[in-house]
C-alpha cells in the first residue's frame, strides 16, 4: 500500500515539475514566470528529498528561498523601473532564436542520452561501495562531505576559484556600467516600516545560528560549507534589501581578504600536506577532521561574501544606516 | 503509517496544484506572491512528512531553512514599485 501511494506521489511530483517548467518558459507574463520558478525550486527540493539526497534539498532550499527569488524580483524591479513597456517586439528574430535554442538543447539532450545508454555497467562491487568503505578514514561520518573535502578536494578547491572568478567578472561588468540613478535605498527611500526593524532584529541572529549549525552538522549529516555559506548569504541579501548593507564602489582590504580566504586556506592546507611528504591535500591520518573543519569554516565565509556581492551588484558592501531604530 | 503519511503528502501536492490556479489567474502580483508563500508552507509540511516516512532527519533541517528564509522573498517583493505589484503587464 505504502509503495503504491509512493508511486502516486512521485508521479504527481514529476508531472508537476514538468508542467511548471513548461509554464515558466511559456508564460507571457514575466512576474508569473518568476513566481513559478520559485515554486519550481520548492518542488525540486521535495524531489531531492524523495531521491534521498538531503544535501541537494538543503542547497536548493538555501539558494532558492534565500537568494534566487530575491535576485529575480530585484531584476524584475530594475526592468520595470528602467524600461517602460514597449509595444513592438522583434518577434521574428526571437522566434527563430527559440527554434535554434530548442534544436540545440534537443541535440545536447540526445547526445547525453546516448552517452548514458552506452555506458557499460561494470560487474562486481561498484566504486561507490568501495568509496563508502573509505569514508571512515576521512574522520567525517558524512559521505558527501568526505567526497567534497577529501576524495575530490582538488575539484572543490577549483570550484572556489570559479566562484572568485565569477565575482571578478561581475565586478568588471559593474565597473563598465555604473548604476544610472541613486535609486538604491529600500522602497525608494521612504524609510522603514515598523515591521522591518523587528523582522531583521529577529531573523539575523537565527540565520547566523542556523548557518553555524549547518556548517557543524556537515561532519555527520546533510550540511556543510556550501549550504552554510548560502544561508549566511541569504542574511546578506535580507540586510541589503532592507538598507542595512549598502553597496560600495570598492572593496576594502578586509572584504578582499574574506573573498580569497577560502582559496588561500585550502591551498595552504594542500601545500602543508605536500611539505610533510604527502600528495597535495592528502590529509595525515587523524588530522583529517580538524583540517577539513578549518577549511570548511574558511569556505563558508568565502562562499557567503561572493554571493552577497553578486546579489548586490557592487564591488564591496558596507553597513548602512538604519532609518528606523527599533 | 507510511501509506497515510505519503497519502497526506500527495494531498498537499494536489493542494499546491490547485493553488497554482491563483498564480495563473492573479490578477495582481500580490496574489501570486502570496500563493508562492503558501506553497512554501505546504513544502515545509511535505518535507516534515517525508522526513518521518523515509527516516531522513536531515529533511527537518531543509524544512527549517525554508521557514527561516521565507520572508526574504516577501521583503524583495515589497521593494517593487507599487504599480508592478498591483497589475501585470
Amino acid at each position: 500500500m505504502g509503495e503504491l501511494v509512493g508511486w502516486v506521489f512521485d508521479g504527481l511530483l514529476a508531472l508537476s515539475l514538468v508542467l511548471l517548467a513548461a509554464r515558466v518558459v511559456a508564460s507571457a507574463r514575466l512576474f508569473e514566470s518568476i513566481v513559478l520558478f520559485i515554486v519550481f525550486g520548492l518542488l525540486m527540493a521535495i524531489a531531492w528529498a524523495r531521491l534521498a539526497a538531503p544535501h541537494l534539498a538543503l542547497a536548493e532550499a538555501a539558494i532558492g528561498a534565500g537568494i534566487t527569488g530575491a535576485l529575480l524580483l530585484s531584476t524584475f524591479r530594475e526592468i520595470v523601473t528602467d524600461q517602460p513597456p514597449s509595444a513592438e517586439a522583434p518577434k521574428v528574430l526571437v522566434y527563430r532564436l527559440r527554434v535554434l535554442m530548442a534544436l540545440l538543447a534537443g541535440g545536447v539532450f540526445a547526445v547525453l542520452g546516448w552517452a548514458l545508454l552506452s555506458i557499460e555497467v561494470p560487474a562486481g562491487p561498484a566504486a561507490g561501495e568501495q568509496a563508502r568503505a573509505l569514508v571512515a578514514r576521512t574522520g567525517v561520518d558524512d559521505a558527501v562531505t568526505a567526497v567534497l573535502l577529501d576524495f575530490r578536494a582538488y575539484d572543490t578547491l577549483l570550484e572556489m576559484g570559479v566562484l572568485l572568478l565569477a565575482v571578478l567578472g561581475a565586478r568588471a561588468a559593474v565597473a563598465a556600467q555604473p548604476p544610472a540613478s541613486g535609486d538604491d535605498l529600500w522602497i525608494g527611500g521612504e524609510g522603514d516600516t515598523p515591521m522591518v526593524g523587528a523582522l531583521v532584529g529577529l531573523l539575523s541572529p537565527l540565520i547566523i545560528i542556523v548557518a553555524g549549525y549547518l556548517l557543524w552538522v556537515g561532519a555527520y549529516g546533510p550540511g556543510g560549507a556550501f549550504q552554510a555559506g548560502a544561508v549566511l548569504a541569504a542574511l546578506g541579501v535580507l540586510l541589503r534589501l532592507t538598507g542595512r548593507l549598502v553597496p560600495l564602489p570598492r572593496a576594502g582590504a578586509f572584504q578582499r581578504g574574506v573573498l580569497v580566504m577560502g582559496l588561500a586556506v585550502f591551498s595552504l592546507a594542500g601545500l602543508l600536506t605536500m611539505a610533510t611528504g604527502r600528495a597535495f591535500l592528502q590529509y595525515p591520518e587523524g588530522l583529517a577532521y580538524p583540517m577539513i573543519l578549518v577549511i570548511e569554516v574558511a569556505l563558508t565565509l568565502s562562499i557567503a561574501l561572493p554571493l552577497v556581492l553578486l546579489f548586490s551588484g557592487s564591488a564591496g558592501i558596507a553597513a548602512g544606516r538604519s532609518q528606523h531604530s527599533p | 503509517m507510511t501509506a497515510l503519511a505519503l497519502g497526506m503528502a500527495a494531498f498537499l501536492l494536489l493542494n499546491l496544484a490547485a493553488g497554482l490556479l491563483r498564480v495563473y489567474r492573479g490578477p495582481s502580483g500580490a496574489d501570486r506572491i502570496i500563493a508562492a508563500q503558501l506553497f512554501g508552507t505546504t513544502t515545509v509540511a511535505m518535507l516534515a512528512l517525508l522526513a518521518m516516512v523515509t527516516e531522513q532527519p536531515g529533511l527537518f533541517d531543509v524544512a527549517l531553512v525554508f521557514v527561516l528564509l521565507a520572508t526574504v522573498l516577501t521583503v524583495a517583493f515589497v521593494r517593487l514599485p507599487r504599480r508592478s505589484q498591483e497589475r501585470e503587464r
